[in-house]
């Protein structure tokens, strides 16, 4: 069996620092009780673990109140509060071609069922999004633009900020799933009014952590009612944050994960894990423009990207190509449509998808260099 | 323990805990506590200034935003409310 080269840091990180590890098993030992609930010690220390979580989350984010981020099992669940709790019957959205799935199906959703307007603004085909584009959309009854602030299948980073100054105080809520960690979000204020993230991506922590940020002066109606562990004598859910967006037991173990991840990134620095995953990425992209064969989609400039390089190479079905890479040279990947057909549409790749590599912290430029020797020898055969 | 303690309830353990984190940077004496049964029904943790460090504890929450919800004076197990009066 050859050695495991892991490309897929776009689905999930890979591998996790060693103090997410032990932090998640510490605290399934010694941390179990149950947080904000009881008042003995055990709760406390688990109460502490998801406080320390998300002051590790505020800091990252450059956010000055801990209490306007929420905790989710990921981004998809962060941006469906977003979404279901800010919009009303008859509101317009404007929403990027670029959109994962979990904006796609939330916002048709909200269309059918309750008259939601949903505007499509295009990227061009290297995921380039036009602010003025979101201006001359503007109507009385816009209500939120949503913007994928890094495309998980182009790479592409949105000007979230410029966009945010086109859209004349209609809020924005940016999906950070593919950013948060490897592109700097502080001071989160200036670029959007909320941010959905995943803790399992560029945050190190373990899968079932996730988050969404909402400005002050934002409410959002909960999706999800129940106890809070706070207003225990009344029915209606507590409005203040977090409680107002978090009921129900949380995920305290991988709560516990996350924050040694984020405390672990913040100790990188995310200026020097950007440098490090653009450095591979332009690494890699270098490399395959000498591969006979090969089709490299999104920005040709690696300083327009996030860390990942969708590709397709002639005479193998990106599925084949993904098998191939897997079975025979240890590379993992991600072939398909990424759970993003909006975007594939976008570039030209639907319905067959492409082959996504994707890197971090823990990749090195001898994987890489590996990575192009596979392919080189694979563009000399077919599927 | 002697004399009265004050007890300051907020509306969430998250923000129970900025206090904490608040309190112990500004060295005042404090501790947490079960919310007393016969200041709230809630299930969660409330500040007890020790005697003669309300004001100090007082003021660093104040400072730092968080919104009080009521205040008692403990003597023993009796309990007088303080803040606000009525209500809360």
């Amino acid at each position: 069996m050859p050695d495991r080269i892991y490309c897929d840091q776009a689905a999930t990180s890979y591998p996790k620092p060693g103090t997410v590890a032990e932090a998640v098993f510490r605290a399934v030992i010694a941390s179990s009780g149950s947080a904000g609930r009881s008042a003995h010690r055990m709760s406390l220390d688990a109460s502490r673990t998801v406080f320390r979580a998300r002051e590790a989350v505020a800091s990252l984010l450059g956010a000055p109140d801990s209490s306007r981020i929420a905790f989710t099992l990921n981004a998809t669940m962060a941006l469906n509060i977003a979404l279901a709790g800010w919009l009303r019957p008859g509101d317009h959205v404007l929403a990027t071609s670029l959109e994962h799935n979990s904006v796609a199906r939330p916002l048709t959703a909200l269309k059918e069922r309750l008259g939601v307007e949903v505007e499509i603004v295009q990227a061009d085909g290297e995921g380039r999004l036009d602010p003025a584009d979101f201006r001359s959309r503007l109507r009385k009854t816009t209500r939120l633009a949503v913007v994928n602030h890094v495309s998980n299948v182009i790479g592409s980073v949105s000007p979230v900020r410029d966009i945010r100054d086109a859209l004349e105080g209609v809020p924005l809520l940016v999906d950070a799933a593919q950013s948060a960690g490897g592109i700097p979000l502080a001071p989160v204020n200036e670029i959007a009014d909320m941010v959905a993230f995943t803790g399992h991506k560029g945050l190190f922590g373990p899968t079932g952590t996730g988050g969404l940020w909402v400005r002050p002066g934002v409410e959002l109606a909960p999706l999800v009612r129940g106890g809070t562990g706070s207003r225990s004598e009344q029915d209606r859910q507590p409005d203040f944050m977090p409680d107002a967006l978090e009921a129900g037991t949380q995920n305290t173990h991988g709560l516990a994960g996350l924050a040694a991840g984020v405390e672990f990134l913040l100790e990188k620095g995310v200026e020097n894990v950007l440098r490090h995953e653009r450095r591979l990425t332009g690494l890699f992209m270098e490399g395959l423009s000498a591969v006979a064969g090969v089709r490299m989609y999104g920005p040709a400039d690696p300083e327009r990207r996030g860390a990942l390089v969708s590709v397709n190479l002639d005479g193998w079905s990106p599925s084949d190509l993904a098998r191939e890479l897997d079975r025979h040279y240890g590379i993992m990947t991600r072939a398909g449509l990424h759970c993003a057909p909006w975007a594939h549409r976008t570039i030209g790749t639907f319905p067959a998808g492409t082959v996504r590599f994707s890197f971090g912290w823990f990749n090195t430029e001898d994987e890489v260099g590996r990575v192009l020797a596979a392919l080189a020898e694979l563009s000399r055969s077919s599927g | 323990m002697e004399g009265f303690t004050t007890i300051f309830v907020l509306s969430s353990i998250h923000h129970v805990l900025s206090g904490e984190k608040i309190l112990k940077a500004a060295g005042a004496a404090f501790d947490l506590i079960p919310v007393p049964k016969e200041v709230n029904p809630d299930c969660g943790m409330a500040i007890e200034a020790m005697p003669g460090s309300e004001v100090a504890v007082l003021d660093a929450l104040t400072e730092a935003g968080l919104v009080i919800e009521a205040v008692y004076r403990r003597e023993g197990r009796r309990f007088e409310r303080l803040s606000p009066e009525t209500g809360g």
